[in-house]
């Protein structure tokens, strides 16, 4: 195959950026995470495994746990709300659809740290929701939203839907409706449509929609940090105080290294259920 | 060609190198007002960046080097951390005309005996702050209250792991700058049973909080307390009986710093009377410069959150370093916040 000139370009600055701002700054933290700690250096130039050791002390564990149901519990709330939306989505009338996807993608025009921030706006008890409720007379006294596992809830899934309704979509778009026509024409009802025709053939979108909410969940640190009151660590803040605060290098820099490894882990399987399935 | 235009824009950095003054600074604790006139004044442009933390503004020195900063403003035990790394430069104090302005009461400390590189900037407590309106007067007095049952989920506590432990060794009657295993264990066993009682640790900006009424009670900076103030009359500061938390924050020079003449200008003209008292009025913290204090609108110097008196700062004892301890407490302030 003969490429054009730009087709090599791009693919020789694609690869320069990945090796230049992924490949080699990973690898400096593979070294980092096997070296010592200084009292007055980041970084003592004597190997040692004790890094790796240390995470499997309990308290870490748990920090590892907790992130994980964190992670869990955010993306099956995003597959729960985004595939109603995004069947809507894909159900739409074709000339409103792209209208439609900009206005899911907007929000990314936006931090998603000054989003956070205007979240707490909205969720305070002194806030829009809560003036909103009481001037309505739907409550009394106002509802305690703020530094609550509700927020962080509602901020992780606030700010990582899109990344479940876009993969959802195009997988729910792509679907024969002549296949669900003909299933209704033979008494399926809509459960039955759902569980055998739509979930089955949207499965790659479940499954890429979640990689991509699961594996940026496990690092959102500041979410949890803002709206859950910093009360919880999470691998995310704990690697950030490790740099940060505690200025214990190597040692975040091995549960850096383990948060890889998981997440490696997990696109791996998700390449091997891929190739299952074409096959 | 290249190496005519790469010449070309060092050049270019060189001079504005010279006429550019990088200072880094806490979040809200200098008024704008004073920089622009010390740019108007001395044609030096102020390039200001903030931090919330002293680590994050140490590992920032530490691994980008002086050179990135000509001013910064570590707090006391940060002081003494950096000068014995060799991260600071030393003070030229000829320079410094209005350096007999200072207090000396605040000079010489242990963190800096010869205040060879850091000149005060700003000093002020951690304490309490409550709501009178909603828990009426007087409703603490001690660290040992914010235990109170009464107070489940209404609590604030800053994100500093030295005076959130700091804090409960004084309720305990021990020293915050305690190295003793054993009374850090016991302040961490404390510290558990408050947990039920904390609504969220917050130390970039508790005045918010409190103001929006999320919580009414906890830790605060004298100097939020007295911004939150003009918004919130009801939030009363308290100096707590076991001892409040005070610190100074030291302007500094990284060693290295490209620019040193004009950070030398720029500190002995935060050192002037008026300037000193300016930003003491706006900020709400309490200015080392004995001069400014005579300047202050009497009601400001008679202001307790920010001018505490003798009765105020008995038992109150300013934050040191712990040396090697600091990773005991490291550890269980990981504990406290996985809740084992």
């Amino acid at each position: 195959m003969k490429l054009s000139r730009f087709a090599r370009f791009s693919i020789a600055l694609l690869f320069v950026w990945i090796v230049l701002f992924a490949f080699l700054p990973q690898i400096m933290v593979l070294i980092a995470s096997v070296l010592s700690k200084g009292a007055t250096d980041f970084i003592l130039f004597e190997p040692t495994v004790q890094n790796y050791a240390r995470l499997f002390d309990p308290i870490y564990l748990q920090i590892f746990v907790d992130s994980l149901v964190l992670a869990s519990v955010t993306t099956l709330l995003c597959l729960i709300i985004a595939f109603p939306f995004a069947a809507t989505l894909a159900r739409a009338p074709k000339a409103w659809r792209p209208l439609l996807l900009i206005l899911v993608i907007i929000p990314f025009w936006t931090s998603s740290l000054v989003r956070t921030y205007a979240l707490i706006a909205l969720l305070k008890t002194k806030g829009l929701i809560n003036a909103a409720l009481l001037f309505l007379g739907i409550i009394d006294a106002p509802l305690e939203l703020m530094y609550t596992q509700v927020a962080v809830f509602i901020g992780m899934v606030y700010t990582l839907l899109p990344f479940m309704i876009l993969p959802l979509y195009a997988a729910l778009e792509k679907i024969d409706v002549r296949l669900i026509e003909a299933a209704s024409d033979l008494g399926a009802g809509f459960w039955s449509r759902l569980m055998r025709i739509t979930i089955p053939l949207s499965l790659s979108g479940i499954i890429a929609g979640s990689m991509l909410v699961f594996l940026p969940a496990l690092g959102m640190f500041y979410i949890p940090d803002l709206l859950g009151g910093a009360k919880n660590l999470i691998i995310g803040s704990f690697i950030r105080n490790q740099f940060l605060t505690f200025r214990d290098w190597p040692f975040g820099a091995a549960a850096s290294m383990l948060l890889s490894l998981m997440m490696l882990l997990m696109v791996a399987l998700y390449a091997y259920a891929q190739r299952r399935e074409r096959a | 060609m290249k190496k005519i235009i790469l010449a070309a824009l060092l050049a270019l950095g060189l001079q504005a190198a010279q006429k550019e003054l990088v200072v880094y600074n806490w979040s809200e604790y200098m008024p704008e007002s004073v920089i622009e006139d010390f740019e108007k004044e001395s044609g030096i442009k102020v390039r200001y960046s903030t931090y919330d933390s002293n680590e994050a503004m140490y590992a920032k020195i530490k691994t980008a080097g002086g050179e990135s900063y000509d001013i910064v403003v570590p707090s006391t035990y940060f002081v003494n951390k950096m000068s014995r790394e060799g991260l600071l430069a030393k003070i030229d104090k000829s320079k410094l005309k209005n350096y007999a302005n200072l207090d000396p009461k605040l000079l010489g400390k242990p963190f800096d005996p010869k205040n060879d590189y850091s000149i005060p900037y700003m000093w002020g407590s951690t304490g309490m702050s409550y709501n009178a309106k909603v828990l009426g007067e007087g409703a603490v007095s001690a660290w040992s209250d914010l235990w109170n049952k009464e107070f489940a989920g209404k609590l604030l506590l800053t994100d500093d792991l030295r005076e959130v432990i700091g804090m409960a060794l004084l309720s305990l009657g021990y020293s915050s700058n305690t190295t003793d295993p054993k009374q850090i264990e016991a302040a961490y066993n404390k510290l558990k049973t408050l947990m039920p009682n904390v609504k969220l640790f917050n130390s970039e900006s508790p005045k918010g909080v409190y103001i929006s009424e999320e919580v009414v009670v906890g830790m605060n900076f004298n100097g939020e307390n007295y911004m939150a103030n003009t918004e919130m009359p009801e939030l009363r500061y308290v100096y707590p009986k076991e001892g409040v938390l005070v610190w100074v924050d030291s302007l500094v020079i990284p060693k290295g710093a490209k620019n040193i003449a004009a950070a030398h200008a720029f500190i002995d003209y935060l050192l002037r009377p008026e300037v000193a008292k300016t930003i003491s009025e706006e900020i709400g913290y309490a200015t080392p410069n004995l001069a400014a204090v005579k300047l202050l609108e009497p009601e400001t110097a008679a202001n307790r959150i920010i001018y505490p008196t003798a009765d105020d700062l008995a038992k109150s004892e300013f934050q040191l370093d712990v040396g090697e301890a600091i990773t005991i407490y490291e550890q269980y302030w990981e504990k406290l916040k996985t809740g084992n």
